[in-house]
């Protein structure tokens, strides 16, 4: 039970921070949304010229811009709370947790997932809503997808807070990563090496989920085989150079410097 | 049962300019129940020695168990808790209750529990009134109160303080020892305590370890290491101030004489073979005109002063 009533306690700490900082929740939400009427626009403007941006239809830019728009969050937000947990003071007492600071970073890793749901189930209604393009949404096939998607970028996310641990300013990372992520959601991950990126696949996946209404039984078993091989392979590699950053904080005295 | 194990503990920080050691070969031990303090000048190695016994650094050299346990496993955070950065320990944005509740959930509390002891944390504290104020909003010392009550809600045997009267008045200084006093005498916790302020550490440790460049250079109950450096030190109030022509005669019979407060007062170090009545003769033949006399206890700030110094 103790397992339980801590990840409850950052769970809570997570939403009651989120409801205490409403503009920032919202305008998150607004910022996602300006961006994707850009993109919106864009694809549409292309489209007019004979060209086609997004694969087969507007759906793959709205598949693929939900994938984009969690990644960032995955990726990024271990990296953020770190930060500001050095900054606040509080990060010394959340790694004297019993359980180990992974634990309290994982549950906080769901916390912020839960959040990103809700954010691009909102997000999801405004875009399908803008488009005329109504998906599918069978959430029994989504979610698993959906966490294995995004398992490698929880990994990087690992990655990246184990640099914050150390070298406290990586945010030029941040920015270069967003990019990366675009061309990773964009690539067609149809050769072998494009299946072993993280979000390549996944990608193409959820959209033949929501697009085209596979579900997890009829989606190639291969491939729902590389994306599990994948998402936890990337995971135990971010959770390991974490780790070793983590040691390296911890013999430099670092954790409490921001 | 022995609280805290600490053997040969070393700790060298490499930098650009070379390896600077923090501690080299600290070793004591903290009886349960006791209230100890770690005293040292700034960079002495106090943070250092509380932060790897809480499992935040790791040592270069030696070893340290806490109730048994080794800080570096996490289980250790069941037997210790600590205060490390004073109000900057807590979440400011959450409220007072929150905050508590959050610390005990982390430790594992159940949530019923997690209520209860919020409730008798915040009456302690005298923190009612407070109860759902956000800790941004609260004063210096409330917010040092309830770090310290964030602490204790997570209900470890062993507490590790440092500075808890950082930036407090003197009068919410007074009343947090009175609050650390009481951690040790009505609730059983054995703490370690450091600070620079040597009145927080006379007023609420039985024992004193003080470090001086990374070492230990005393391990003593605080009433030893004061009768070490107690002397036949007098001081003497004086009704019309010292006359001129006082000075050098009193110079030649009482050689460590000074003058304090604008020669309203002074204060004199008597040697083995003199006593009271030779200083009383020596003020009479010069012509001063006492107004009262007592004996100049050491403080333990003396003591501090004196060892550290004889260190160096």
């Amino acid at each position: 039970m103790t397992r339980l009533w801590t990840f409850l306690a950052v769970l809570t700490r997570f939403f009651i921070e989120l409801k205490r900082y409403p503009f920032n929740t919202l305008s998150g939400l607004i910022t996602l949304y300006l961006i994707f009427l850009l993109l919106f626009a864009g694809a549409r403007y292309a489209q007019g010229l004979g060209v086609n941006l997004f694969g087969e239809s507007l759906e793959g830019l709205v598949v693929g811009f939900l994938v984009w728009t969690f990644a960032i969050a995955a990726y990024s937000d271990l990296s953020w709370e770190l930060m500001r947990e050095a900054q606040q003071g509080t990060l010394e007492q959340l790694y004297m947790c019993p359980l180990g600071f992974r634990f309290v970073s994982l549950s906080w890793i769901a916390g912020s997932f839960l959040t990103s749901l809700v954010m691009v189930a909102a997000l999801l209604g405004l875009m399908m809503v803008t488009t005329g393009q109504f998906l599918r949404l069978p959430l029994g096939t989504l979610l698993p997808l959906l966490l294995l998607t995004l398992a490698p970028v929880y990994g990087i996310g690992f990655i990246m807070a184990g640099l914050a641990l150390v070298y406290k300013r990586i945010q030029a990372f941040f920015q270069v990563l967003q990019f990366v992520f675009v061309a990773l959601v964009a690539l067609p991950a149809d050769a072998a090496w494009g299946k072993a990126l993280p979000l390549s696949l996944g990608t193409r996946l959820l959209g033949r989920a929501m697009v085209d209404g596979e579900t997890l039984a009829t989606l190639p078993l291969g491939d729902v085989l590389a994306l599990i091989g994948t998402g936890a392979f990337y995971l135990l590699v971010g959770i390991g150079v974490f780790r070793l950053f983590e040691g390296i904080a911890k013999d430099r005295g670092l954790l409490a410097h921001y | 049962m022995t609280a805290l194990i600490v053997e040969e503990l070393g700790k060298d920080y490499r930098t650009r300019r070379g390896p600077v050691r923090a501690l080299a070969g600290v070793s004591f031990r903290v009886e349960e129940g006791e209230v100890v303090g770690l005293l040292g000048a700034n960079g002495a190695g106090k943070t250092t020695a509380i932060k790897i016994l809480c499992g935040l650094l790791r040592p270069t050299s030696g070893r340290a168990t806490v109730f048994g346990v080794s800080p570096s496993r996490p289980e250790v955070a069941r037997r210790v808790a600590a205060l490390l950065e004073g109000s900057r320990n807590v979440y400011w944005r959450l409220s007072v209750e929150e905050n508590l509740r959050f610390f005990a959930g982390l430790q594992g509390v159940p949530p019923r529990e997690a209520r209860r002891r919020t409730g008798e944390l915040v009456a302690l504290f005298g923190l009612e009134d407070k109860r759902r104020t956000t800790a941004n909003l609260l004063s210096q010392g409330m917010k040092q109160k309830l770090a310290l009550a964030c602490a204790l809600v997570k209900g470890t045997p062993l507490l590790l303080l440092d500075e808890p009267t950082l930036g407090l008045d003197v009068e919410t200084s007074h009343e947090l020892r009175g609050f650390i006093r009481e951690l040790a005498r009505a609730h059983g916790k054995t703490v370690l305590l450091s600070s620079h302020d040597m009145g927080v550490v006379e007023d609420t440790c039985a024992r004193v370890v003080i470090l001086s460049r990374g070492r230990v250079v005393a391990d003593d109950l605080v009433p030893n290491l004061l009768s070490l450096f107690r002397t036949q030190a007098y001081r003497v109030s004086l009704r019309d101030g010292l006359p001129e022509r006082a000075r050098a005669t009193l110079a030649a019979r009482l050689p460590t004489l000074r003058a304090l407060e604008a020669e309203r007062a002074l204060e004199v170090e008597l040697p083995p073979e003199q006593d009271v009545y030779a200083l009383m003769d020596a003020l009479r033949e010069a012509g001063v005109a006492v107004d009262g006399v007592s004996r100049a206890e050491p403080d333990l700030e003396d003591v501090f002063l004196r060892i550290v110094q004889g260190e160096r």
